[in-house]
């Protein structure tokens, strides 16, 4: 034994690994165990397990990365193993789970059988736990993952706090990732980041918006602020109109019960057509790090002009789908649909125009819709550059030329599509031309998932695409007063759109009157 | 055209109708073709089944670096001079309704002293403003006479260090290359350099440093003492290259000094001696390190390539790191047992990068890879005792 001693690792601070230069992957993150409540559930199989599985496919997870489920569902670590392991092979990008590589990512993967609401169930959480970090060398690190029903988020923080699963005893770090929704109104998202607050830190919280793990999102910024082309003219200036689509084509399939509580302006508008918004119009943040980005995002929202309940009705337009067709097959109205009222007022479509009232937006609407039972899904953010001064070709056989266009999709396929009025060869004639860029044809790799890029960087400590407390709040804030300006005005002559249109009447004349339309997606 | 000289203007207009011809067709479906072209990359090859590989790579690329692709057949050795060239659109498939987009191959033919008229062929070939990458393939690349007539307008070479038919003398001219890449005297340009057998090092790379992203182990990594490479060699005199850079890139990232006489060869295993850097303030604890190279036969079918990498440390507190193949092909399996910590293993998915993902990775690179500058400078360190 020589006399080196290596002393105390530093706890804090950047890591600097010698071997990491020069490698252009990122750091892996330090192992940990990620306690998803909720283990049971949709989400865990549908979204979380596979990308959990892809990131180790994928080599961006260490050894001694731990998965601890906990549900009321009967199961031990084995069966728990096996209905993941069917779960990754119905659900995973990577097609079904590799034998060799499942097995090894399984060693990892542990339940825990308790009910939210009863002590006993964290006292044993916290053992269990310590004996994953001495058997996988997880050195005290940790995720909650809160993948329940959102009744459950405040008793579930509260519990953590109570057994001290709030923080690490043993150097390591504890983080907690809260689904959607965040409450359902002003009020209520106050008390939940009250309660939550009351126990973590807010840089221990990471309140997840999967659109923000879209690769398309986040090159929205590399897009506007790295490129020297469109940041010049993305004001006023040069900007008539902005519209934001999120549109499905599914109805509500079984979560009639929760969406009939909350409709389409909590259950989209709310979170990702907001974060659309605001990463369309902040301005470039100071440096690329959570609390500048964010800083930015908030200014957004504090300067659109609210919406007062009075106005309510005159600024946005809801609908509700009827029967209809969807691709051909016929499908049934909203009310029919299992858990909604017969004579329920939510909506599952809603329009609303937002303006943003500061140096760069000054009176350049902002159209945001979201909508089920929608010919397609799709979601796009469309910036309508002002026309050009027709004189140059008045006398082309077209009258008006094109507006330019940019397009920014989302989904299905990832991508930038830049529409410009061009001139036919040979003829007088101008017709739009569409420059397309998409992401899954021009680097030939599939996109990772959302769910992967998120839960990568709540492990390494990254909370740039998470919503901080104030930014959810300011959508609240925005959002509340025409909650109530619908509740107390007469109800609605619903249903009023058919499955498989765009969406009411109401919507194409909303735009109208203000000289303009909605895309035709 | 098939005649001793080429008639540059003639491409051009060759060029031009392919591109009219293409238009109208994509015109008359109602489609639109977009031009595409991000770099010119020039590549060499002796013999037509290579130049086809090459070809079939760089129409491969368009989907990540749209290109104009020059692809030169050079045949010094035929006897009548002779010289062809010929153009086609290089064209992605994609989706319908979607542009299709397109890049060009111009490909020359020489035989004979006609291959001395091939590097200005090249140049006035270039598509001006964009970047002009060089692909050397084969034994010798730094013997290749279209080098230093070309060398003034490269921003990139490339090569491949598995190839190179004698590895120590191919890694000191790689380096002298990299340091000085014959450039006139006082240019202002930078040339850099790529080697696709380094560029297919990266996942072994990575599974190494991220043993150390984790803070109770990364104090472990200053403290490394001895260094294990073993490689599957190709078929053929073994090529120790892989191993020599993987123990330059470790060398150079730890500050490692290399002993005077530094290699021994013992059997077929190299043996490098080096010394580490003192911890902390005390230089009592500098200590010798010992790196070892060592081809391994492999399963019948195994791959050439890395197989294993084991660092430890074994002055002090044990600590053992290892990234070695598994037994399910494509795989490897990474073991950590370090004194006072649960031994940690997993499996990880790292098969044998496709030489078409190595270069697309190469040209994906700005500028220098200052990693790979100072791996191969201590690589050739080492490979300059070995000539
Ligand atoms: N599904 C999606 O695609 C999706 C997308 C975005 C956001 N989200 C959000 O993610 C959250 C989870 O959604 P989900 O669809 O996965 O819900 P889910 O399928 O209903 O799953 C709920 C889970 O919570 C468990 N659970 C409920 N009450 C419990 C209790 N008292 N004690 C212990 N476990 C209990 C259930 O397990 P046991 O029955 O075994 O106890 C089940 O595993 C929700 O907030 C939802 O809004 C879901």
């Amino acid at each position: 034994m020589s006399n080196e001693a290596l002393g105390p690792p530093p706890t804090t601070g950047p890591l600097d690994n010698p071997l990491r230069t020069g490698l252009r992957l990122g750091r892996t993150p330090e192992p940990c165990t990620m306690v998803i409540f909720g283990a049971s559930g949709d989400l865990t199989s549908r979204k979380l397990v596979p990308a959990l599985y892809n990131l180790a496919r994928e080599r961006r997870l260490p050894a001694g990365f731990s998965v601890l489920g906990f549900a009321r569902r009967a199961w031990d670590d084995n069966a728990f193993r096996e209905v993941l392991h069917a779960a990754v092979t119905a659900n995973s990008r990577s097609g079904p789970a590799e034998p060799d590589l499942w097995a090894s990512f399984a060693e990892g993967i542990f339940y825990h059988r308790a009910s939210f609401d009863e002590p006993a169930g964290y006292t044993t959480l916290g053992a269990r736990l310590a004996a994953i970090d001495s058997e996988r060398d997880t050195g005290g690190n940790r995720v909650f993952y809160l993948a329940t029903p959102p009744e459950a988020y405040a008793e579930i923080v509260a519990q953590l706090g109570a057994h001290g699963l709030n923080r690490s005893s043993n150097g390591g770090w504890t983080r907690i990732i809260i689904e959607k929704p965040f409450g359902h109104d002003l009020e209520s998202a106050r008390a939940l980041n009250r309660q939550v607050l009351a126990v973590f830190d807010e840089q221990q919280v990471y309140r997840i918006d999967h659109y923000l793990g879209k690769e398309t999102v986040q090159n929205l910024l590399v897009f506007r602020f790295a490129n020297g082309i469109f940041e010049p003219v993305w004001n006023r200036r040069y900007v008539d109109h902005v519209q934001l689509t999120v549109a499905e084509s599914i109805g509500v399939e079984d979560r009639g019960g929760y969406y009939d509580r909350a409709g389409a302006l909590r259950d989209m508008i709310q979170n990702h057509l907001t974060q659309l918004l605001t990463l369309t119009a902040m301005e470039p943040p100071v440096a690329y790090d959570p609390d500048a980005v964010r800083d930015e995002k908030v200014k957004v929202l504090r300067a659109i002009r609210p919406i007062s309940p009075a106005e309510a009705l005159t600024a946005t337009v809801r609908g509700q789908y009827g029967p209809g067709s969807i691709s051909g097959h016929p499908v049934g109205g909203y009310r029919a649909e299992r858990a909604v009222a017969s004579t329920s007022q939510t909506e599952t479509y809603v329009a609303l125009r937002l303006f943003i009232e500061n140096w760069r937006w000054a009176g350049v609407p902002f159209y945001l819709r979201s909508g089920k039972a929608l010919p397609r899904r799709v979601s796009e953010i469309a910036v309508q550059f002002r026309s050009a001064p027709t004189m140059l070709f008045a006398d082309t056989p077209v009258n008006a030329i094109e507006p330019n266009v940019l397009a920014i999709k989302i989904q299905p396929d990832e991508g930038i599509s830049l529409t410009f009025g061009s001139k036919v060869p040979g003829q007088a004639q101008i017709r739009p031309v569409s420059m397309d860029f998409r992401y899954g044809t021009s680097f030939g790799v599939a996109s990772p998932e959302a769910y992967e890029r998120l839960l990568l960087d709540c492990m390494l400590g990254d909370g740039t695409l998470f919503t901080r407390r104030d930014e959810v709040e300011a959508s609240w804030a925005l959002l509340t007063p025409i909650l109530q300006g619908w509740a107390a005005a007469e109800p609605l002559p619903f249903p009023n759109y058919e499955a498989g249109t765009w969406g009411p009447a109401a919507a194409d004349a909303f735009m109208a009157r203000d000289g303009r339309a909605w895309r035709r997606l | 055209m098939h005649v001793t000289r080429v008639d540059i203007s003639a491409i051009e207009r060759e060029l031009q109708q392919l591109w009219q011809e293409r238009a109208s067709e994509a015109a008359r479906t109602g489609q639109a073709v977009t031009r595409a072209l991000t770099l010119n990359l020039v590549a060499r090859a002796t013999e037509p089944q290579l130049a086809e590989r090459i070809s079939a790579m760089a129409h491969e690329l368009m989907a990540s670096h749209p290109n104009r692709a020059i692809l030169a057949i050079c045949r010094p050795a035929a006897d009548a001079p002779q010289i062809d060239a010929w153009v086609q659109a290089n064209c992605l498939l994609t989706a319908p309704g979607v542009p299709q987009v397109c890049g060009e191959q111009i490909t020359i033919d020489a035989h004979g002293a006609a291959t001395a008229q091939v590097a200005s062929l090249i140049l006035a070939l270039l598509v001006p403003d964009l970047p002009v990458v060089l692909w050397l393939p084969g034994a010798t690349p730094f013997n290749e006479p279209l080098l230093p007539r070309l060398i003034g307008v490269l921003d990139r070479l490339i090569v491949d260090s598995r190839e190179l038919d004698e590895p120590a003398r191919g890694l000191v001219r790689m380096a002298a290359f990299e340091r000085d890449p014959g450039l006139p005297a006082g240019s202002a340009r930078r040339v850099a350099l790529s080697d696709l057998g380094w560029a297919a090092l990266t996942p072994w790379r990575e599974l190494t440093a991220q043993f150390f992203d984790t803070r109770p182990l990364l104090p472990h990594l200053r403290r490394i003492d001895r260094v294990a490479i073993d490689y599957v060699p190709a078929p053929g005199p073994p090529n120790p290259a892989a191993g020599l850079l993987v123990a330059g890139w470790l060398a150079s990232c730890l500050g490692w000094t290399p002993l005077e006489d530094a290699v021994r060869v013992v059997g077929d295993t190299l043996q490098l001696q080096l010394r580490r850097p003192a911890l902390g303030d005390d230089p009592n604890t500098s200590r010798p390190v010992m790196i070892s190279i060592t081809p391994v036969t492999g399963t019948p079918d195994a791959p050439a390539g890395l197989a294993a990498l084991r660092l430890q440390a074994l002055d002090g507190v044990t600590a053992d790191f290892r990234v070695a193949r598994a037994d399910t092909a494509g795989h490897v399996f990474t073991t950590a047992v370090i004194a006072g910590h649960p031994p940690l293993h997993r499996l990880a998915r790292c098969a044998e990068p496709a030489l078409i993902d190595l270069l697309a990775a190469e040209l994906r690179l700005l500028s220098r890879d200052h990693t790979f500058s100072a791996a191969l400078h201590m690589a050739a360190r080492f490979a300059s005792q070995l000539v």
